[in-house]
C-alpha cells in the first residue's frame, strides 16, 4: 500500500501533465476533468513554482470540460467532444492535447477515441490518461513525454550526429527549468553540439517535431524521463543516456566528460572546453577567498529536496565549496530500483564526504533526521551539534531553519519566498549563482 | 433550514438555484433573475475553475492548531503547496505561538481506488493526532473517496474514540457542483455539527452561581459573531471590530484563522454578523433554526452607503440607533472631507469589476462615489442575495440598468473579449483572472488583498488611496500590454463574448 503523505512537494499526473504542456511553446492543454481540478492545481503549478506564472495557457485560462454530477451519470465524451471542437476555435495554439482526471476515468470515458475523431485536422490533438491515482507530477510529466514522442513527433531516417535532445528537467518542479536548460544547452553547443530541449527559450514545437533526427537522448536525471526514453527508443531508434544534473565545476566537469565521450567528442576537445570555463569559473570563486576564510564560512549542510537537485547541491557544497553537506533527505515517491539509481549518484566525491542519505516523503520529518546524524543536546556542558549550519531545501523547510536557527536556502520544489525568472543553477555559471545565493545568506546574518 | 442532521448538505444549484453562466446587462439580470429560470443555463466551451474543495481549505486552511487530512489522489489540495511555509505570518497576527500550514494527504492510489481507501483514511487520522497533537482535525473529502463509496462518517466516528482532537468531517467533492460557493456550506456543516457546543461526556459543565448566570447573560445579550472571511484581511478585521466596540458590543471572531475552541461557545451570542450572504447564509439560518440566534446578513460594509447600512441594520436590533447614526455622523463627516481630494482626481474615469457577487456590487458602489462610471460587472454567481443586492445598486447608482453583467467563475476568454470592447480605465479583480486583465494592459486594483484594508470607513479611503496610487503609473501592465498575447485567436474577439453560454433550457422554462 502507498504511504499517506504528510506535506506532498509534487502534485497529481494531471497536474504534471498539465505543468508539462503548459510550458511547451504555444501548447494548448484541454483538460477532461471534474471543473475543479485545473484551480486546484493552479497554486501548485504558478505560487510554488517561483511564481512561475501560467506561461501562455495556464491558471484559469485551461480550457476545461468541467464534468460534473450529470455528466458522471452519463459519461462525459459528448461533453469531451464538444469542448475539443469549440477549444479549436477560441484558442489559439499549434498543439492541443487532451489530459484526464480521476472521474472520467472512473466512469470510463475513452478519451483517445473521441481525440481519434480530430485526426487529420489542420491542428494536431493528442490526448494522455492522466489518472492522478496512478501517479504524481513526475509520471504525468512522463506520460505527456511519452505521448508526444509515439503521436507528435515524425519519423525519419535521416540521422545527424551533431543533434541530440535533452529532457529529465521537469518544468515546474525545478524551479529553474528554463535557465537551467539554456545553460546545458549552451555548454553542448560549445561541444559542436546542438540540444532541443523542448522547454527551453527560444525553441518551437519544430524542435519537437524533428526529434527523431538526433543521435541521443541525454536524459538529465537518474529518476525522471527515463521510460520516455525507453519509448524513444522503441519508437523512433535513438538511444538515450542517464546522467546528473550538474552544479559547479564538479559536477559539471563530470557531465561535459560523460556526454562528450557518448558522442564521440575528442578527449582533447572536452578537456580544452573544461579547462576554459575552469578559467572563468575559478577567479569568481577567488573573490572569496578572504571572506571564506577570515569569517571561517564553512558550514554543515542538510539538503532536502527532489533527486536531480540533492546530488547536484552536495557534490557543489562537498567538492566546490569544502562544506560538509552530511546529511540528504531525498522526498520523491521512488521505486526500489530507482533508489538504488540515485543513491549511486552520491558517490565518487573529491573530498572524500560520505553523506547519510534517507528517503522520506513527510516534510516534518526532516527535523528528526537532523537531531539524529547531530544528536540532540542531552543537557551535556560540551555538546556538538548542527552548528554551524544551512539548509538547501524548499520552503518547507521554513520552520525546521527557525527551529535549529540556521539559515535555509529554497532550492528544490516548492518555492513561494523566492520570485524566479532566468536564474539558473545547472553548469559552471550556475555554480557561482549558488555560491552567491547562500553565501549572502550567511553574510545577511551577521 | 435544516440540513444539519443530514450527513452532507445540498450542492447550491438545488438550494439556492444558482446561476453560473449569464451575459446581459445588470437591468436584463434583474429581470431575468426574477422569473427564476437562470440556474439551468451551461458553457459550450469552457475554462477550468474552483472547486468544493479548493474553496474549503480558503475558507479553513488558517484554522490555528489544527491539522488539515485530505482523502484524495495525491493532486487534490495542491493550491496549498503554494501557502506552505509563507501562510504562518498572518496566522500569527492573531496568535504569536501560531505554527504554519499542516496537512497530510492520504494519497489514494489505483490499488486503494479498488479496494478502498479507508484504511489510509485512518493512518492519516492517527498520524495527525501522533505526530502533532492539534486541537481538531479537519478531514476533507475529494471526488474519489465519494466514488468509491468509503464511509467517511463511519470511520471518522469510530476514529473520534482513540484521538484527543476534535475530528470535524468536510464532505466538499469537487464533480458535484459549478458553484463553488457550495464549499462554504460544506465547512461551516461540519463545524456546526462538531465544533459548537460543550462536550458533557469529556468535562464537566461549567456550574454558576445565580448572581455569574445573570451577568454571563448579560455579557452575551451585547456579543456578536462577526463572520470573517478568507478574503478579509487582519485591517479589516480591525476596523469592523473598532466600529462594533464603538457601539459597546463584544466581538468575537469566526471562521478564518480561529482556533477550534472559539466555535464552542459561539451559540452564546445575541446576533450573528454576517459581511457576505455567500458565505454565511448557511450558518447563521441553522444558527438561528437551532439556538434562536437572529442575524444581520444584507450587505458587505464596502463603502460609505453599505456601511452606513451595515452598522445600521446591527444597531436596530440591539435598539440603539440613536448611538449608531452618531457614530455615522461623525465617520461620514471626517470620510468625506479626506476623499474629496480623491474625488477630484478619478471624476470620470471609468470600471470593470469581478469577482463574488456581494463584493463586487458594493465595491462597485464605492468606486461610483469616487466618481467612477461602471461599465461593466462579472459575478462568480449569482442568486437570490444577489438579486437583492442588484436592486439596491441599481437604485443607488443612476444610469447603471445598461452596465453589462456576465456570471461565470473563472472563464477569462470571456472577460478577454468583453474588455477588449468595453476596455475600461481601471479593472478590479478576483486573484485568478487579475494576470489575464494584464496582458491586456490594464492598471489593475485587486477585489481583496491579506495586506490591505478595504472594509468599513477607513477601507474607503484606504481603496482611494490605492486605486488613485495604482492609475498614477500603470507602465508594467502597459509594457505587458504592448508585448505579450493572451492565447485566444483574433476571431474570437470580434463574436459574442457570450457565444458559449447556452441558455436553450432557460429560454424553454421561461416560454413554458
Amino acid at each position: 500500500m502507498s504511504k499517506v503523505i504528510e506535506r506532498p512537494r509534487y502534485v497529481c499526473a494531471l497536474g504534471g501533465a498539465i505543468g508539462t504542456i503548459q510550458s511547451l511553446p504555444r501548447a494548448i492543454p484541454i483538460l477532461h476533468s471534474s471543473s475543479g481540478c485545473g484551480g486546484n492545481l493552479a497554486g501548485a503549478l504558478s505560487g510554488a513554482s517561483g511564481y512561475n506564472g501560467g506561461n501562455y495557457c495556464g491558471g484559469q485560462a485551461l480550457p476545461s470540460s468541467n464534468v460534473s454530477e450529470r455528466d458522471i451519470v452519463f459519461g462525459g465524451e459528448g461533453r469531451l467532444q464538444e469542448q475539443i471542437e469549440n477549444t479549436l476555435k477560441v484558442m489559439d495554439g499549434d498543439l492541443y492535447f487532451v489530459v484526464t482526471g480521476c472521474m472520467v476515468e472512473m466512469i470510463g470515458d475513452n478519451v483517445h477515441a473521441v481525440t481519434k475523431r480530430f485526426k487529420g485536422g489542420d491542428l494536431p490533438v493528442l490526448a494522455a490518461e492522466t489518472v492522478s491515482f496512478k501517479g504524481n507530477s513526475y509520471y504525468g510529466y512522463e506520460l505527456v513525454l511519452e505521448t508526444l514522442f509515439r503521436d507528435f513527433v515524425e519519423k525519419t531516417t535521416e540521422k545527424d550526429a551533431k543533434t541530440v535532445n535533452l529532457w529529465g528537467v521537469v518544468p515546474m518542479q525545478d524551479v529553474f527549468w528554463k535557465g537551467n536548460l539554456g545553460v546545458l544547452k549552451n555548454l553542448l553547443k560549445k561541444l559542436g553540439i546542438e540540444t532541443n530541449t523542448f522547454f527551453g527559450q527560444g525553441e518551437t514545437l519544430d524542435n519537437l517535431k524533428n526529434a527523431a533526427k538526433a543521435s541521443l537522448n541525454i536524459v538529465v536525471s537518474d529518476a525522471y524521463g527515463i521510460e520516455a526514453a525507453k519509448v524513444f527508443e522503441e519508437v523512433h531508434g535513438v538511444p538515450y543516456l542517464t546522467v546528473q544534473l550538474p552544479v559547479g565545476d564538479h559536477g559539471t566537469s563530470r557531465f561535459l566528460r560523460t556526454v562528450g565521450k557518448t558522442l564521440g567528442v575528442d578527449d582533447i576537445k572536452i578537456e580544452k572546453l573544461i579547462q576554459e570555463e575552469r578559467k572563468a569559473y575559478y577567479p569568481y570563486l577567488e573573490r572569496l577567498a578572504d571572506v571564506y576564510n577570515d569569517l571561517d564560512f564553512q558550514r554543515y549542510a542538510t539538503v532536502v529536496g527532489d533527486p536531480n537537485y540533492t546530488q547536484a547541491l552536495t557534490r557543489f557544497l562537498a567538492d566546490d565549496l569544502g562544506w560538509l553537506p552530511e546529511l540528504v533527505v531525498i522526498t520523491d515517491i521512488l521505486a526500489e530500483e530507482q533508489k538504488e539509481r540515485v543513491l549511486a549518484t552520491f558517490g565518487e566525491y573529491e573530498s572524500g564526504l560520505r553523506p547519510e542519505i534517507v528517503f522520506d516523503e513527510d516534510a516534518s520529518s526532516v527535523g528528526g533526521y537532523i537531531n539524529r546524524h547531530w544528536p540532540q543536546n542531552q543537557g551535556q556542558k560540551y555538546y556538538k551539534g548542527f552548528a554551524p549550519g544551512v539548509i538547501l531545501g524548499s520552503v518547507m523547510e521554513r520552520d525546521t531553519a527557525e527551529q535549529f536557527k540556521v539559515p535555509l536556502l529554497s532550492v528544490t520544489y516548492p518555492i513561494s519566498n523566492r520570485v524566479v525568472l532566468n536564474r539558473a543553477y545547472a553548469g559552471y555559471t550556475g555554480g557561482l549563482t549558488l555560491a552567491e545565493d547562500v553565501l549572502s545568506l550567511v553574510v545577511a546574518h551577521r | 433550514m435544516d440540513y444539519i442532521k443530514h450527513k452532507v448538505p445540498p450542492v447550491r444549484e438545488d438550494r439556492l438555484m444558482a446561476c453560473q453562466a449569464y451575459g446581459g446587462t445588470c437591468g436584463d439580470l434583474s429581470r431575468d433573475s426574477k422569473k427564476g429560470c437562470l440556474y439551468a443555463s451551461k458553457r459550450t466551451f469552457s475554462q477550468t475553475q474552483g472547486c468544493q474543495l479548493n474553496l474549503s481549505l480558503g475558507m479553513i486552511s488558517s484554522m490555528r492548531d489544527a491539522v488539515m487530512v485530505i482523502h484524495s489522489p495525491i493532486g487534490c489540495g495542491g493550491n496549498l503547496i503554494q501557502n506552505a511555509g509563507i501562510n504562518k505570518v498572518f496566522q500569527k497576527l492573531r496568535q504569536e505561538s501560531a505554527v504554519g500550514l499542516r496537512w497530510i494527504n492520504t494519497n489514494l492510489s489505483e490499488v486503494d481506488v479498488i479496494s478502498g481507501g479507508e484504511a489510509k483514511l485512518r493512518q492519516a487520522v492517527l498520524k495527525a493526532e501522533r505526530e502533532f497533537r492539534p486541537s481538531a482535525i479537519l478531514v476533507f473529502n475529494s471526488c474519489v473517496p465519494a466514488l468509491i463509496g468509503d464511509d467517511i462518517d463511519g470511520i471518522l466516528d469510530d476514529l473520534q474514540k482513540q484521538v484527543s482532537a476534535k475530528i470535524v468531517p468536510i464532505h466538499c467533492e469537487g464533480f458535484k457542483t459549478k458553484i463553488q460557493a457550495t464549499a462554504y456550506d460544506s465547512v461551516y456543516h461540519g463545524l456546526i455539527r462538531n465544533l459548537v457546543g460543550e462536550d458533557n461526556d469529556s468535562q464537566p459543565a461549567v456550574v454558576r452561581t445565580p448572581e455569574e448566570e445573570a451577568e454571563h447573560q448579560a455579557v452575551i445579550s451585547k456579543t456578536v459573531n462577526l463572520l470573517n472571511v478568507g478574503s478579509m484581511s487582519r485591517i479589516d478585521e480591525e476596523e469592523l471590530v473598532r466600529l462594533l466596540k464603538a457601539l459597546d458590543l463584544n466581538v468575537r471572531i469566526l471562521p478564518s484563522y480561529s482556533h477550534p475552541d472559539d466555535f464552542v461557545y459561539a451559540h452564546e451570542a445575541a446576533l450573528n454578523v454576517s459581511i457576505c450572504a455567500t458565505h454565511d447564509d448557511y450558518f447563521v439560518e441553522h444558527f438561528q433554526q437551532m439556538y434562536g440566534i437572529p442575524y444581520v446578513m444584507r450587505t458587505i460594509p464596502i463603502g460609505i452607503a453599505n456601511t452606513n447600512k451595515w452598522l445600521r441594520d446591527i444597531a436596530s436590533f440591539f435598539g440603539i440607533e440613536e448611538q449608531a447614526e452618531k457614530l455615522i455622523a461623525a465617520e461620514t463627516a471626517e470620510l468625506k472631507q479626506a476623499i474629496e481630494p480623491f474625488k477630484a482626481e478619478l471624476k470620470g474615469k471609468t470600471a470593470f469589476l469581478t469577482g463574488g457577487e456581494v463584493r463586487i456590487l458594493t465595491t462597485a458602489e464605492l468606486l461610483h462615489n469616487l466618481g467612477f462610471e461602471i461599465l461593466g460587472l462579472r459575478g462568480y454567481h449569482f442568486d437570490k442575495y444577489g438579486e437583492i443586492l442588484l436592486d439596491e445598486y441599481l437604485e443607488d447608482v443612476p444610469n447603471s440598468e445598461k452596465a453589462i453583467f456576465n456570471i461565470g467563475s473563472g472563464q477569462v476568454f470571456e472577460q478577454a473579449n468583453l474588455l477588449s470592447k468595453i476596455t475600461p480605465d481601471l479593472f478590479v479583480g478576483h486573484i485568478g483572472v487579475n494576470g489575464s486583465a494584464a496582458k491586456q494592459g490594464y492598471p489593475i486594483f485587486p477585489l481583496f488583498g491579506q495586506s490591505d484594508d478595504y472594509l468599513g470607513y477607513k477601507g474607503v479611503f484606504e481603496v482611494a488611496a490605492r486605486v488613485s496610487r495604482i492609475l498614477k503609473n500603470p507602465a508594467f501592465n502597459k509594457n505587458l500590454g504592448s508585448h505579450t498575447r493572451l492565447p485566444y485567436r483574433d476571431s474570437w474577439y470580434e463574436q459574442d463574448p457570450f457565444t458559449y453560454i447556452d441558455d436553450s433550457a432557460s429560454v424553454a422554462a421561461r416560454i413554458g
